[in-house]
């Protein structure tokens, strides 16, 4: 049977949800990410067992006993099974000869075995047995091309020895999965692990369904997801089983130690509570290997839940705590691998919360992202006269909280005060102009605010905040009306370096007292008209709204500096949309429909006529050239794209152009980020959303 | 010998000569008195060809195998070696050797009823000259002929010493017994048999010395390592299947299955320590059998025999480690030997059965 993996939705990371399409016509899919459960004789002799996974999607042979076409058929005719062999190549070879029809006409994908050698006394050694391996594997391959495959990867330790494989990957089409075997046994060499995940997902196609065997436990789940793992085997459970190990997800749990049960599966609720003294019991670990599947399956449940409905990152943190490994892992793929997984990581999310759990959340590729467009994109307003820092908020976005209500209340009361630039001072989104507040990460982050800051939140914000005054005249005077000791820091790592003057307001116990914002506003009055000279007020006051003034910004975040202006240069009309949420956006002068604001995830649509203005295009950003001259359909999928922007990340819009790059025929917003359409054959790469 | 007629692994033969070297260049000799005595004798029932009898063993103390005192470091699993007195040994010790086992047992195999069968066993290769010289072996050879009861003799020799003259010359002396030649052949897979086990030989020089033997009315008796270093249990039993089947077809008289123990000093021992090996498992050592047996009738035309060493402990085949466990598993795998009825090895839940099956079933693809 052929299979193909299509991807649906890109998650943070690598993380990707998605499905292995068997058969289009019956509808036979296998969603990922997902566990794939064992089929021992000792499992399926539970009832329970029968029961708790009927409806599992995926499934591992390992006997041929199972391939009988009769069984499969009856009792799991809407499952996917993986075939392995636990012993020698030859025995596989035979097997597959012997049963090809099953493999041609149901759903059971063979995976080719790498069982010996079982280990490898140094490199040399290694290195010759997968050089066997690859070409029986080869041969295999070439001989059933019709046939599709998993291949198993083993590295015996040897990182580097994963090169191997790859020109046997590239030349096989029909391998559809990667099985790695043994990359993930030692979790301590992070750092060449994620060598390997690089090297996959840089070179291969990435459409090859990535799945992990070996000493897996359930702890490491979501990290692997996060590397793009779709496929988790568990068989790695029985074996713990077996050494009377009970599963928490946090801890593996000597049974025998164990007072009482602390989950409420089928097994623990009924039979195993019996049975945790006796030490030597057939029956206890019969049970115990049940909970352990039922434990992990329900845990991988729950993170394909949390990666719908929330901020997985925030979950991926949560559960690395556990681990030193997992932070570790963590660390290190936000500190050394940026600049790929911001091509990986959807710019924006809708109705989620944030949460920041310290450190390990500073530099998640979502927030660097940010922080590294922001400064790139943000220009300042020619008019800028005053420059106001404030603190954040709980409430987001800021100017609905009540701290933020008074501070507006005092700007407000001078008729000049778009003259001012409002920034926020915040960890670990650093410095956010007020104009750019709506905008995700900043309209859904949460922090715990102690008024204490560490010198990594005092670093970043102060860099954000430099670089930013850096963009302003340097006469221009920064007002700060601000409290806790953190904030004072960022100032004065700021006032160092720039030559502004920094004025502080006088505070009065704390900032939205009646005498604090006294002194914020008499120090507006007495510092707004200090810059003096020319003033490069806009002859279209509507450059002067609150809403053009945070739509500009919105579209130089999105599409780069002066771009706002590019788009808007007539000013802009607005039209609330209650039913959605959404405002329209329309020119000024002609009325033309230039975009929709989404006040959930704080972007601008544009329209296909708001597109047309960014043209020309600098530095071909935002670019996809279509196959062709018309767009049918609302999805283009990766044969139809023969040019693409380099740095695209998921969510990003996208203009799309005809065939010759002479006409823009449609926009959309992208499902994945430029190294997947550069790495990738088929699949869908982003939605159209208005074509001509 | 031609280096060139296998290929061997040179990384494998680099580690197995750093463990092998710690015992070669030992200061440690061994005493006159003990040159004089064979490293061990004994009596004890076995398998003859037709029916069950006795088996009188006895092991020689010789310069030891070539193989492992050799450029190529010997076999991955063997610390046999440590028997051997590693330099040359003067001959006269040898037949001294000869003599006490023979003196020891002499009273018991005449009083026996039993049929016997004589196992000579060197560690090495007997038809070696440098272990044992072309005198010792034919004052041997007279030694046995002289004993009627010795209905089978057992020789043990690496192919490359197996000549159409060495053989001719035994059978002239006991052309009334059955003689079998053993070889280590321990699996019909060059790739296992060299690249993991480093034995250094290749299957068609194995049946250029069965042809031999064959030519010379000598039995052959192959050995079989079960579970080999790098291979898991379901690998070890689909080589061993596959090796009884090919044997099987080439009318080998005896095959005997040698169930891996962890020997002093070889580079199994360094991987069992590493949690790199385990022993057999008796439930695989079984399930081999009856898959190569059950349903044919290779039984009728070859005798499968099995005495593993050190059974029943860490470092043999065991399973878990209850002793009644490991001691019934023994006991049936005796019973199978001695009548060569695969029926003994279906075992029946009502004689025994123990737990750890399940955990054998559970943990047999990790280690």
């Amino acid at each position: 049977m052929n299979y193909f993996f299509e991807l649906l939705t890109k998650g943070v990371g690598f993380s990707r949800v998605g499905r292995i399409v068997c058969s289009k016509e019956t509808k036979k899919f296998i969603s990922t990410p997902n566990i794939i459960v064992p089929m021992k004789k000792s499992l399926m002799n539970n009832l329970s067992f029968l029961e708790e996974f009927e409806d599992h999607e995926i499934f591992l042979i390992l006997k041929d006993f199972y391939l009988k076409i009769g069984f499969l058929r009856d009792k799991f005719n809407k499952t996917g099974f993986i075939y392995t062999h636990n012993g020698s190549m030859e025995f596989f070879k035979e097997k597959l000869a012997s049963n090809i029809d099953i493999f041609k006409e149901d759903n059971i994908i063979p995976s080719i075995p790498f069982n010996t050698p079982t280990t490898a006394i140094n490199k040399e050694f290694a290195e010759e047995e997968i050089n066997n391996y690859i070409n029986e594997s080869h041969q295999i391959l070439q001989k059933y091309s019709n046939l599709d495959f998993g291949l198993s990867i083993k590295i015996y330790d040897y990182y580097e020895l994963f090169d191997l494989y790859i020109p046997l990957i590239k030349k096989n089409e029909n391998v559809r999965i990667l099985n790695l075997v043994d990359i993930f046994d030692r979790f301590s060499d992070f750092r060449k692990i994620l060598r390997i995940i690089f090297k996959i997902k840089e070179e291969l196609d990435n459409n090859l369904v990535l799945m992990v065997s070996g000493r897996i436990i359930p702890k490491y789940y979501p990290i692997l997801i996060y590397l793009g793992i779709d496929l988790i085997d568990c068989s790695y459970l029985l074996y713990l089983s077996s050494e009377n190990f009970y599963d928490t997800i946090e801890y593996l749990l000597p049974i025998y130690k164990i007072k009482y049960l602390p989950c409420s599966c089928t097994v623990c609720k009924r039979n195993l509570k019996y049975n945790l003294t006796d030490k030597y019991s057939s029956e206890k670990i019969e049970l115990l290997t049940l909970h352990n599947i039922i434990s992990a399956y329900t845990y991988m449940q729950k993170i394909k839940l949390y990666m719908r409905m929330e901020d997985f990152r925030g979950f991926i943190e949560k559960s690395s705590f556990d681990d030193m490994n997992i932070i570790s892992t963590l660390k290190i793929l936000d500190s050394h691998y940026f600049d790929v997984l911001r091509l990986e990581t959807p710019i924006t999310q809708s109705n989620k919360s944030i949460k920041c759990f310290g450190p390990s959340s500073y530099h998640r590729p979502d927030f660097q992202e940010f922080r590294e467009r922001l400064v790139k994109n943000f220009t300042p307003e020619t008019w800028t006269k005053l420059i106001i820092l404030i603190p954040c908020s709980a409430k987001k976005p800021y100017s609905e909280s009540s701290s933020h209500r008074k501070f507006q209340k005092i700007i407000r009361k001078f008729p000049d005060f778009p003259d001012f630039q409002e920034i926020i001072l915040t960890s670990p989104l650093g410095a956010i102009p007020r104009q750019l507040e709506n905008i995700y990460p900043v309209n859904s982050y949460d922090i715990s605010v102690t008024g204490e800051w560490d010198r990594e939140e005092i670093e970043i914000a102060s860099k954000m905040l430099i670089s930013l005054l850096k963009k302003y005249d340097e006469r221009i005077p920064v007002l700060c009306h601000l409290k806790d000791s953190g904030y004072f820091k960022i100032v004065e790592e700021a006032r160092q370096i720039l030559k502004n003057k920094f004025f502080f307001t006088d505070i009065e116990r704390n900032l939205t007292t009646k005498e604090s914002l006294m002194s914020l506003e008499r120090n507006i009055e007495s510092l707004k008209d200090s810059l003096g000279g020319e003033k490069h007020i806009p002859e279209n006051k509507n450059f002067l709204k609150t809403l053009t003034r945070k739509f500009i910004k919105i579209i130089d975040y999105q599409f780069g500096p002066e771009m706002g202006n590019k788009i808007y240069h007539n000013g802009i009309k607005t039209w609330k949309n209650k039913k959605n949420d959404q405002i329209e956006i329309l020119d000024l002068k002609n009325r033309e429909k230039l975009g929709n604001y989404n006040s959930k995830t704080g972007q601008i649509e544009l329209s296909l006529n708001g597109a047309k203005r960014l043209l020309p295009l600098r530095e071909k950003k935002n670019l996809i050239v279509f196959d062709g001259q018309k767009i049918k359909g609302n999805t283009l999928f990766r044969p139809g794209i023969i040019n693409f922007s380099q740095d695209f990340a998921p969510k990003d819009l996208a203009l799309i152009f005809d065939k010759q790059e002479e006409e823009l025929i449609g926009v959309g917003s992208l499902i994945v980020g430029s190294n997947y359409i550069k790495n990738s054959k088929t699949g869908k790469i982003l939605n159209v959303y208005e074509k001509i | 010998m031609s280096m060139k007629k296998f290929n061997a692994n040179s990384q494998l033969v680099e580690k197995i000569k750093e463990f092998r070297s710690n015992l070669i260049t030992r200061k440690f000799k061994f005493i006159e008195m003990q040159l004089d005595k064979p490293v061990s004798s004994w009596i004890k029932e076995d398998r003859l060809l037709k029916n069950k009898g006795k088996e009188f063993t006895i092991i020689l103390r010789t310069k030891g195998c070539s193989w492992a005192l050799g450029d190529y470091g010997g076999c991955s699993m063997c610390g046999y070696i440590q028997d051997s007195t590693i330099e040359k040994i003067d001959q006269i010790h040898i037949i001294n050797q000869i003599d006490y086992a023979f003196r020891e047992n002499m009273n018991e195999i005449t009083s026996d009823e039993a049929d016997f069968i004589l196992k000579i066993f060197n560690s090495g290769s007997f038809f070696d000259n440098d272990e044992i010289s072309e005198e010792v072996r034919e004052y041997l050879y007279k030694k046995i002929a002289n004993i009627p009861k010795i209905k089978e003799v057992v020789l043990e020799s690496r192919v490359e010493y197996i000549t159409n003259h060495k053989l001719k010359k035994m059978k002239d002396i006991l052309k009334n017994k059955h003689v079998e030649v053993a070889i280590g052949l321990e699996t019909t897979n060059d790739h296992i048999r060299n690249k993991f086990i480093n034995k250094g030989l290749s299957f068609k020089d194995f049946l250029d010395a069965v042809q031999l033997c064959k030519e010379n009315n000598v039995g052959i008796r192959v050995y079989l390592l079960f579970k080999p270093p790098f291979l898991n249990e379901q690998t070890a039993i689909e080589d061993c299947v596959n090796s009884i089947h090919t044997l099987a077809k080439l009318k080998i008289d005896t095959i005997s299955i040698n169930p891996l123990n962890i020997q002093k000093n070889s580079l199994v021992e360094y991987l069992y320590y590493q949690n790199r090996y385990r022993p057999p498992w008796f439930y695989s050592l079984f399930k081999c059998i009856l898959i190569a047996c059950k349903d044919n009738n290779i039984l009728d035309s070859i005798r499968i025999i099995a005495s593993p060493s050190g059974a029943g402990t860490k470092k043999g085949i065991h399973n878990c480690l209850k002793r009644e466990c490991n001691e019934f598993m023994s006991k049936t795998l005796e019973e199978f030997v001695l009548t060569q009825n695969i029926n003994c090895l279906i075992k029946k839940n009502s004689d025994f059965s123990c737990d750890c099956l399940l955990k054998y079933q559970l943990q047999k693809n990790y280690v």
